[in-house]
């Protein structure tokens, strides 16, 4: 059977190419959201697996040979020309190298982490299963042979091997052993310095600020100078029991501390104390590496930053932006509501109604970091020093309400929310059918008891939307806080122990201004990178989790006030 | 449709029965008086005088567009709600005028209540539903909520089918079944009128049959007023019926005589189906 050819014309009139341009795009976007984050999920969840650590022999044409030891972080061909003009000499023909970036840590002793190695040259590599990794409170990675675990400047463990043997593996554990003590004290080191000194110090200052609250009103009598002395010496003696506890402890765990050989073949001594978690990665198996993952990925999500952001963890990040975004859609929700009510259910439609719409509706579009300068120069220059002076005139000139902070960081995002949820209210109202309400009024309801019981929880899933939409947005946005209220590194969480325990007036941290800082401000930009897309990964997870259980509680309203069109 | 044809029949018994009635003889619940409406600049009502017999069923039929439906949202003044709605003459129910300046409108919606062409449940409990005219007017006792919600569901004849349901979605039930749920939620704020705008367009023969018997069993407590597109419902149900006809009532008179011996030829033609 001959089948006939059909001609472009008539291809173009089947529909079929508008299928392909509808189909096609659709395929693209979905190609490129999922590429992204795969991107970003496979270069910052790699960050968390204990890489094998290579030993390896080092000699470029003309340079003395040397002992490298590290992680391997990438690989990448270089032109050699490009080499050669660096000043390397390179013999022979080549026109590409293998280039390699290795992490060699230990930066107290060579004053960087990564270096770079061509291929070409590395020999005799191999993975000892001695060599093992530790990380460190500060100064970031070490690798090394453990020589000899110390207590109080003795002896008590060591070894001259780089195999495992008996003697070896022995040292090791008593290592281990030293490095599980250390980090008990640590923690109770950490919960004193934090919790009750912390407790104490926020005691004193409210004293403090006490006194010279009575001083400023004139009421300082000799009697409330006293009280106030006396209490202030209950939290002095309460400080110097803590204080002699963290003598004792800090005593305690500078007790141990061990020598290693790095791979210059320098013997160093370093303090137990100072290790966060050392293993033997070429030692590991798969199972145990799996395990080691997720202990690191916990601490990646439940422990503070150290090392200028770089190292540790992001808890602080996430609870701030976590809480940011709680505060602003409390804030949002009640005056985009009220505000959409007025414009659709009491005002007068008139020219006037729908330039406020329109104004509204461009509020939307304004750049976020305008909002952020409003908020600086409104909220916080004139606003907040007000509050201050009305309020807070003991803190003075240290300012209380008058800097930036969790509450004008939610207002300012509030204010950049408003228009969304408000528009999304009011098509939410628009679209309650007049029958209903017909039927409330007819029973003798008032419009606001009507407004109040059938027509708001009717819309209620539309309002959701507004919400949805409010979070998205409010989540990711970055530029607007640096002016309002984040910084790099807070020192306490907004909520504490501490009366009254929401801080709202606190600087706080932020998962997108995290980002930004130890991507781009880091003194230590290689070790970050692998940081900068965890962080980024957790970012979208986060907001992804806030959308998602705003869109459940709206299917749920959806579902008892589903539509009653019949 | 077996069981409607069966049901006229009843009626017509009925109907029978009531050859004696006479508007002059009955104590008026509402009276209108040279009642205009405009909508816009748009004359709807021109000029309409009648009164509504206590406790009694009054139809209203007429045409769509004729008023019918805008008169009886007068009776709680449900145009308020229109904008370029304009209103003069007056409504007086038990001689009380409802337009008069400083009338509580929530209380004579109250007093008059309302049922609409589409049943219009609100998104919650059968019982939340009912109850909801007594909640507004602050009444949260249990046990005497409980007691009236059962008294109006019993009074639409519901309330044996929802009973053991009463606290599920008003939204999962039939067409019919929410009508009658509408009607007993009227019913429970115990209004002294009945206002329903065609009650049972939208729904189906059965469900149609059980509202007329409804209708039949609340008029010795209320007064009815109902607007319907059906003449063999008005004539069935009614004991008087106005017919209008662009904004001016035409005819008004007890059921059986405009219905057999309406006085003008217009009545006649629109009920002998020549128009309309």
């Amino acid at each position: 059977m001959k089948v006939k050819k059909k001609s472009v014309s008539e291809w173009v009139k089947s529909g079929d190419p508008w299928v392909w341009l509808n189909a096609g795009a659709v395929a693209i976007s979905v190609i490129m959201v999922v590429g992204l984050l795969l991107l970003i999920a496979v270069r910052g969840l790699g960050h968390f697996w204990p890489a094998d650590v290579v030993e390896a022999r080092y000699e470029l044409p003309g340079q003395p040979a040397y002992k490298l030891i590290g992680e391997r972080v990438e690989s990448v061909e270089v032109p050699v020309a490009q080499l050669r003009e660096a000043g390397i000499n390179i013999p022979g023909d080549f026109d590409l190298m293998q280039r390699t970036l290795i992490k060699t840590g230990n930066r107290d002793v060579y004053g960087t982490d990564f270096r770079w190695v061509l291929d070409e040259y590395v020999t005799e590599s191999k993975r000892p299963e001695m060599l093992f990794t530790a990380e460190r409170h500060e100064w970031g990675n070490l690798y090394g042979y453990l020589k000899s675990v110390k207590e109080n400047g003795q002896i008590v463990a060591e070894t001259a091997d780089y195999e495992p043997t008996e003697s070896a593996l022995a040292t090791w554990e008593v290592f281990q052993k030293s490095i599980e003590r250390a980090d008990k004290i640590h923690q109770e080191i950490k919960k004193i310095e934090k919790k009750d000194i912390g407790k104490i110090n926020y005691g004193l200052e409210r004293i403090r600020l006490k006194q010279r609250s009575l001083e400023l009103k004139g009421e300082l009598t000799p009697a409330a100078e006293a009280d106030l002395t006396v209490e202030r010496s209950q939290y002095d003696e309460e400080y110097k029991v803590l204080q002699q506890s963290l003598i004792d402890l800090y005593a305690q765990i500078n007790r141990d501390s061990f020598t290693v050989e790095a791979m210059d073949g320098s013997v160093q001594e370093i303090g137990v104390a100072k290790i966060v978690h050392a293993y033997r990665a070429n030692a590991m198996g798969v199972g145990e590496k799996i395990g080691f993952y997720f202990v690191k990925l916990w601490e990646f999500l439940s422990d503070e930053p150290r090392e200028a952001n770089t190292e540790g963890g992001v808890f602080p990040a996430i609870f701030g932006t976590v809480m940011m975004v709680f505060l602003m859609t409390i804030l949002v929700t009640p005056f985009g509501v009220v505000a959409a009510v007025y414009l659709r259910e009491y005002a007068s439609q008139g020219w006037l109604t729908r330039t406020i719409r329109i104004a509204v509706n461009n509020l939307a579009g304004v750049p976020s970091i305008v909002y952020g300068v409003f908020g600086l120069g409104f909220f916080i220059y004139f606003l907040g020093s007000s509050i201050d002076q009305a309020f807070f005139p003991e803190a003075l000139p240290s300012p209380t309400f008058g800097t930036g902070g969790l509450m004008w960081a939610s207002v300012t995002l509030a204010l950049l929310t408003l228009p969304v949820v408000i528009v999304a209210t009011e098509e939410g109202l628009a679209r309650i059918p007049r029958n209903v309400r017909e039927g409330s009024l007819a029973l003798g309801a008032t419009k606001a008891e009507t407004l109040w019981r059938v027509v708001l929880p009717m819309a209620s899933p539309a309002i959701m939307t507004g919400v949805i939409l409010a979070v998205a947005r409010a989540a990711g946005e970055v530029a607007p806080l640096m002016l309002v209220g984040v910084v790099k590194l807070a020192p306490s969480l907004p909520l504490d122990g501490n009366y009254p325990y929401i801080h709202l007036d606190q600087k706080f941290m932020h998962l997108g201004f995290h980002i930004y800082d130890v991507g781009f401000q880091s003194p230590n930009v290689e070790a970050a990178r692998p940081l900068v897309y965890a962080t980024a990964l957790l970012l979208v997870i986060v907001i992804a989790l806030l959308n998602f259980s705003a869109v459940t509680i709206r299917n749920h309203l959806r579902e008892k006030y589903k539509s009653l069109e019949m | 449709m077996s069981n409607v044809k069966t049901h006229s029949i009843d009626i017509s018994s009925m109907q029978r029965s009531q050859q004696a009635l006479r508007i002059e003889d009955e104590k008026v619940c509402l009276s209108v008086n040279n009642l205009h409406l405009y909508y816009g600049d748009k004359a709807a009502l021109k000029g309409v005088n009648m009164v509504i017999p206590e406790k009694k069923v009054t139809a209203f039929i007429g045409p769509s567009g004729c008023g019918k439906s805008t008169l009886l949202r007068c009776f709680n003044r449900m145009n308020d709600l229109v904008d370029t709605c304009r209103i003069t003459g007056e409504i007086n129910l038990h001689d009380e005028n409802i337009y008069a300046k400083g009338t509580d409108v929530a209380e004579l919606r109250r007093r008059v209540g309302m049922v609409f062409q589409k049943p219009n449940p609100f998104p919650k409990s059968i019982y939340e539903n009912v109850a909801y005219g007594l909640r507004i007017q602050g009444i949260n006792k249990k046990r005497l909520l409980d007691e009236t919600v059962e008294w109006a569901l019993r009074s639409a004849a519901l309330w044996d089918e929802v009973k053991d349901r009463l606290h599920e979605s008003a939204l999962g039930m039939s067409g019919g079944q929410q009508q009658r749920l509408v009607i007993a939620r009227t019913v429970a704020v115990k209004p002294e009128v009945l206002l329903l705008d065609e009650p049972a367009s939208a729904l189906d023969p059965i469900s149609t049959l059980k509202i007329e018997e409804l209708i039949h069993e609340l008029k010795n407590e209320f007064t009815i007023a109902i607007v319907t597109h059906n003449m063999q419902q008005a004539a069935r149900v009614s004991d008087y019926t106005a017919f209008m006809y662009l904004g001016d009532l035409v005819e008004f008179g007890d059921t059986n005589t405009l219905f057999t011996n309406p006085d003008k030829q217009q009545t006649e033609d629109y009920i002998t189906g020549r128009y309309g």
